[in-house]
């Protein structure tokens, strides 16, 4: 069990299906400001864009006309809305709208310079598949940006969080994620940890998958993790990191 | 203005077709224009397109082996 209180697939799909209608109005303005930060960070790049968890396509009228975006999502009726968007505000720089889920893409090894996942991490049942998903279809030399809510359990945070834990309990989140779960099952490198507004209550994560090597060789050839370092619900001590 | 979410025609756009694969065996799929779906001849399932969007789930697939329609 590598996470506590795994969320199952579909318990998350009817999360999901019951709150598409309110979502952009409850925690959209919430997350907003960190979706705001990791779209600007990715504007600065170039060539195409996969976001994972699209949703109802919050950030898709956001990305730059130069980069070519595809969004996928679990969630049909979240991705309905996201296809309306597109079409209401004439997005032509999204090339695809997708449903599928996130650990276990359909996209070929590779095939996209930017990796995006926002509040993705904390609610999928299998957030190390689902990171090793995202690195395989990175390009060589692409990026992969995590936009998520890590735990901290004291200061001010902590009371926010605290505050914050009904809805979030809703929305399927873990409470206690912890920043390690994602850093200590990558083989990317991990290049900017940034707190972002508000009060540092969400973390954007970005990581470069080394160029011109066969890192993504190993990952093709099964699903068998790598000798990675084990991920086990309990990070607390004896610091996991890894690079 | 063509892009892969438009609805007026029901298929699938070329360059996006280039790029997906089965999500269970990661093996090519196959456009079935007919019936709108992606096969997927290794895992034996085809995958619906639904309003424009390719469903690419295989909970969502259709068994090819467990075909009872006529062809």
């Amino acid at each position: 069990m590598s996470v506590k209180s795994r969320i199952d697939e579909k318990s998350v799909r009817e999360a999901y299906a019951r709150w598409a209608p309110v979502y952009d109005f409850s925690f959209g303005p919430i997350a907003d400001a960190g979706r705001k930060h990791a779209v600007r960070a990715i504007n600065r790049r170039s060539g195409s864009v996969l976001e994972v968890g699209v949703g109802t396509g919050l950030s898709l009228p956001r990305y730059g006309k130069h980069l070519k975006v595809t969004g996928i999502d679990l969630s049909t009726d979240m991705l309905k809305k996201a296809r309306t968007r597109v079409k209401e505000k004439n997005l032509a720089n999204v090339e695809a709208i997708v449903e599928m889920d996130a650990s276990e893409l359909a996209f070929a090894d590779g095939q996209f310079d930017t990796v995006v996942a926002m509040y993705v991490m904390t609610v999928v049942p299998e957030p190390e598949k689902v990171m090793r998903e995202l690195e395989r279809v990175c390009a060589p030399g692409g990026q992969v940006f995590i936009v998520n809510h890590f735990a901290q359990d004291h200061g001010v945070r902590g009371r926010i969080e605290r505050w914050m834990a009904p809805a979030a309990r809703a929305l399927g989140w873990h409470p206690d994620f912890k920043v390690e779960t994602i850093t200590g099952i990558t083989k990317l490198d991990l290049q900017e940890t940034q707190p972002l507004n508000p009060m540092g209550l969400f973390t954007m994560l970005r990581f470069q998958k080394p160029a011109g090597e066969e890192a993504a060789d190993r990952q093709s050839e099964g699903k068998a993790p790598r000798s990675a370092p084990k991920i086990s619900g309990e990070v607390e001590a004896g610091a996991p990191a890894t690079f | 203005m063509a892009n892969a979410t438009g609805d007026s025609q029901p298929g699938i756009d070329r360059k996006l077709l280039e790029i997906l694969v089965c999500p269970v065996t990661k093996g090519t799929l196959v456009y079935d224009k007919e019936r709108g779906e992606l096969i997927s001849e290794k895992a034996r399932l085809a995958y619906p397109i639904r309003d424009g969007i390719p469903i690419m789930l295989p909970e969502e697939a259709r068994n090819l082996d467990e075909e009872s329609s006529p062809a």
